[in-house]
């Protein structure tokens, strides 16, 4: 496959989403001594589309590097970005692409896409429980981090209600910090 | 029931999580049949403190630094570095040329360290305690290096958001240089010790192996990654800080060996070359290194309050000695601490491929195979073996495990 | 310092209960030859049941809780616990967090604290040596006691 240059990538997720593509960016810095580029891709995506998306990453590279989901709580909605890298092996080829995708609190569900790829399966457990967005098919959709005792429904990413909050262990003589420290 | 016919069991063996040598706990359940291990279930969780939500919670980005360090007392520049590459990508916060060059130096004497470390640990395992002693007593070298450049043998506290907060100065330099060809000379002893060995050869050649397609689809990182021949290294592929103006290339067995088999006697071979490649690494840098200032805001209010009114998201990727290491980082005006903070250690990924290369070794091989993927963990207490059929427990512990490992060194020298 | 009683070596079992491994390392590196602890006679064991001193590193995290509890009481008397690293003193930068039971001495006995983060191999060496000295003096107590 040969390789495209990054705004040829964003452009053919536009082309091969259509409704379902948002919005796609390229970020771009400077590096050290030489100057050399430092890239990565940013695409957004609708919910619907998010697994044609992820067959398209497939298309650039035919074993893409998948790293970690990240997840971030936003009040009303939860962004996941499903952090890949295309083109290793190379020197200075490589390039970051994120797929984002917004869900709303009402409806926090996401397809597996380990059938694509074995290696996530770890990371849609972890998000699964420390977020609480549903991963629907996963094969094994036990606890991987937080242990037995602490309840269900305590989701240690999010910034609401479902916070730890009650099981903070403060040691005496110390006091805990408040909730939104600003100075 | 006919001769030839048995009703074949399979037995489950706990294995973990204390370990009575080195690191961090984990729990192995394996599934055994005779003394071939069928199948494993790797159970985590015993180390979790919690640290993205205290990042999130509780302090701000430069307490974060700290407690960034501690993730891991073995690689403690890798995560900080990170976490620092992230934030400036974030608050736009640039960094001087000389600290780039200070960094990536910090970066690969850890590198020399921590495999001196683990090829301490591989040769315990197989039961050669000589040559752990021989291999830690190497590794002073370049913890006294660490402790004369940075002040502190483990913890250092090294970098700052826009530089790092020692220079090195030229008084220095020629105490570095004595230490570089210490290792260069002894350099040849350990590859003899480590890759020549008839028995070493004998307890890891066909040993967990990784085939290409597994380390490809299960997306496994680093030096193991790298001994089944895919050619993945940040260094070359993505380089960040001081790397992008040096040319390195990823290192595979074949260089030594002349083919790829992705067993534990690749791995050993890929990170003594890897000692090797970060003696020189460090001797380029300290040659091209440009003068200059080594932080670009030494004020530390000032400093905080950029990072108060900062906005944005960066992500960062480090070769870390174990593997690729990535943090993603989010920042919102007006708040102190960070949004969003996701940490993804290396070994993270290469959990996932210790199923695949247990099967069909037998249970004296686990200790051997289960370290060579350098977990920032560790395996076996106390193993209970639960006889299915008649329902009777026998208890094995740590030490018996390490016998049967040792035992099966000495039968091959026979 | 009058070491008589103990006529055999001194054997350490190690016990890490969810820590960074910064201490664990300054511990190995505390027997090999540079520190080199085991020609005064102290030994790392594999197994609780053989050991005199016990060495618990980290922050207890809550699924290592139960291990921590069996371990210590399969070590048989007279025994000493040592806790090293800040961590397992105090919480340190773990102090608030939701998946940690506090420190060591909020769920075992503690005869001898050794602080760093980590602790150099000396102040380990000196610890062991401390942790030696009370378990002479315990000895010398349960013999007073049987006599």
């Amino acid at each position: 496959m040969e390789r495209l240059s990054p705004q040829a990538i964003i452009d053919s997720f536009r082309k091969e989403l259509g409704g379902g593509f948002v919005n796609g960016w390229v970020y771009e810095r400077e590096v050290a001594v030489k100057k050399n580029k430092f890239r990565s891709l940013w695409v957004e995506v609708k919910k619907d589309a998010f697994r044609d998306a992820v067959k398209h990453v497939f298309s650039l590279q035919e074993y893409p590097h998948f790293v970690i989901i990240s997840s971030s709580d936003l009040g009303g909605e939860v962004e996941l970005i499903y952090h890949f890298t295309v083109y290793y092996g190379h020197h200075l080829e490589e390039l970051s692409l994120g797929i984002r995708v917004k869900l709303p609190k009402s409806d926090l569900s996401i397809p597996t896409i380990t059938d694509l790829i074995p290696g996530a399966i770890f990371m849609e457990r972890e998000t699964q429980e420390m977020m609480g967005v549903k991963v629907v098919d996963i094969p094994d959709g036990r606890r991987l981090f937080i242990s037995e005792d602490v309840p269900e429904g305590v989701y240690p990413w999010r910034k609401d209600e479902t916070g730890p909050q009650k099981l903070l262990r403060v040691l005496p003589g110390r006091e805990p910090k408040r909730a939104d420290k600003k100075g | 029931m006919a001769v030839g016919e048995t009703k074949k069991a399979t037995y489950t063996i706990p294995v973990g999580p204390i370990h009575p040598a080195l690191k961090e706990p984990v729990q192995l359940v394996l599934e055994v049949d005779g003394e071939k291990v069928v199948n494993t279930d790797v159970r985590a969780g015993q180390v979790h403190r919690s640290i993205e939500w205290l990042g999130m919670n509780r302090n701000n980005p430069v307490q974060t630094i700290y407690l960034a360090e501690r993730i891991c007392g073995i690689c403690n520049i890798c995560h900080p570095f990170c976490l620092v590459m992230a934030i400036e990508q974030a608050a736009n916060i640039a960094v001087p040329d000389r600290a780039e060059y200070i960094r990536v130096i910090a970066a690969e004497m850890e590198r020399i360290h921590s495999h001196m470390l683990w090829a301490g640990v591989a040769a315990h395992e197989i039961g050669f305690d000589t040559v752990f002693y021989f291999t830690w007593r190497v590794r002073e070298e370049i913890m006294d290096l660490i402790e004369y450049v940075f002040g502190n043998r483990v913890t250092k506290a090294a970098l700052q958001f826009g530089g790092v907060r020692r220079d090195i100065t030229a008084e220095q330099l020629p105490r570095i240089r004595q230490s570089l060809e210490y290792y260069k000379n002894i350099f040849e002893q350990l590859r003899r010790i480590f890759l020549e060995d008839k028995t070493v050869q004998a307890r890891t050649r066909n040993v967990g192996v990784l085939s290409t397609e597994d380390a490809l689809k299960l997306v496994t990182v680093g030096p193991s990654t790298r001994a089944s021949g895919v050619p993945k290294d940040v260094r070359q592929d993505q380089p960040y800080s001081a790397y992008a103006d040096l040319d390195i290339k990823a290192i595979t067995p074949d260089i030594i060996t002349g083919m790829v088999v992705g067993d534990v006697y690749d791995r050993i071979v890929v990170r003594l070359l890897e000692v090797k490649q970060s003696v020189e690494i460090i001797e380029e840098c300290i040659e091209k290194m440009p003068e200059g200032p080594t932080m670009s805001e030494p004020k530390m209010p000032r400093l905080l309050r950029l990072l108060t009114a900062a906005e944005g998201e960066g992500v960062a990727r480090v070769e870390a000695p174990r593997g690729e290491d990535i943090h993603y980082v989010r920042l919102e005006a007006g708040q102190e601490t960070m949004s969003t903070w996701k940490v993804r250690a290396p070994t993270y990924a290469n959990l996932m491929a210790v199923p695949t290369i247990l099967k069909g070794m037998q249970i004296a091989d686990v200790p051997i195979t289960f370290a060579s993927l350098d977990p920032c963990m560790s395996c076996t207490n106390r193993i209970a073996i639960t006889d299915r059929a008649t329902r009777r427990t026998s208890v094995l512990d740590y030490e018996e495990l390490h016998r049967l490992s040792v035992e099966k060194t000495k039968e091959l020298q026979r | 310092m009058n070491l008589k009683i103990f006529n055999r070596a001194l054997w350490v079992y190690h016990m890490n209960t969810g820590s960074c491994n910064g201490c664990d390392i300054e511990i190995l590196a505390v027997l090999t030859p540079r520190y080199d602890v085991e020609r005064f006679g102290i030994r790392l064991v594999g197994s609780p049941r053989h050991a005199d001193v016990l060495l618990v590193t980290g922050p207890v995290a809550r699924s290592m809780e139960d291990s921590v509890r069996r371990v210590y009481a399969q070590v048989p008397d007279p025994k000493v616990v040592m806790a090293v690293g800040n961590c397992g003193i105090e919480g340190d930068v773990f102090h608030e967090a939701y998946s940690l039971v506090g420190p060591i001495d909020q769920i075992i006995p503690v005869d001898v604290y050794v602080p760093g983060c980590p602790p150099r191999p000396e102040a380990i060496t000196y610890g062991v040596v401390m942790a030696w000295a009370k378990l002479e003096q315990l000895a010398k107590q349960a013999k007073q006691e049987v006599a």
